[in-house]
């Protein structure tokens, strides 16, 4: 999350809206995200259904694995990074900019 | 006695052979690794979600839907709060 937040700027300018989910509650989520320094909304899917609906529940750690969905402005997917490849944004964000470019 | 261990060379080599056959190894590759079965893959539509955060003084709705025609979104799952990555 925190590398996200060091590119917000490029990924706002790129028309491109962060949103980060877990299943903890939305008050344990705000507390993580003034503890790093995240202004962007850190969403709460208590319960988990949104989670699976999106097939990334893992059910070793009760809870989802790290992956980033970058969704276009027709709401389908443009890019899906998993596990290791989701902590560094720079793909997403070069996808964004590229997105811009061409529009 | 010679054609014993013909046959027996035989034999070795149809088990190696059988080792290394890409059908093979690719059963094993599947095994070691978890198989990254998505449900979800690039061009499908992304389901829409209303869910939750806190602004330090009000709970917030915010929908996927809300951005459609006007913004990219990122949706960054991460396993737990107060982790990395």
């Amino acid at each position: 999350m925190k590398a996200f937040q060091q590119n917000l700027q490029k990924l706002e300018a790129a028309d491109t809206q962060v949103l980060g989910v877990s299943m903890d509650s939305a008050f344990a989520n705000k507390a993580f995200a003034d503890s790093i320094g995240v202004t962007f909304p850190l969403l709460s899917d208590w319960g988990g259904d949104i989670t699976r609906q999106y097939g990334v529940y893992l059910d070793k750690y009760k809870a989802p694995r790290r992956i980033n969905f970058l969704i276009g402005k027709d709401g389908k997917i443009l890019e899906l990074q998993l596990d290791n490849a989701a902590i560094d944004p720079t793909k997403i964000v070069d996808a964004c900019e590229r997105k811009k470019l061409n529009r | 006695m010679k054609r014993k261990f013909v046959l027996t060379v035989l034999g070795v080599g149809l088990l190696v052979a059988a080792m290394l056959s890409p059908r093979l190894s690719q059963q094993l590759r599947a095994e070691s690794n978890p198989p990254a079965s998505m449900k979800l893959k690039v061009g499908d539509p992304a389901p829409d979600f209303k869910l939750q955060y806190f602004d330090g003084n009000d709970l917030k709705d915010v929908s996927l839907s809300q951005y459609q025609g006007k913004k990219n979104v990122v949706l960054a799952f991460y396993i737990f709060a107060f982790t990395d990555g």
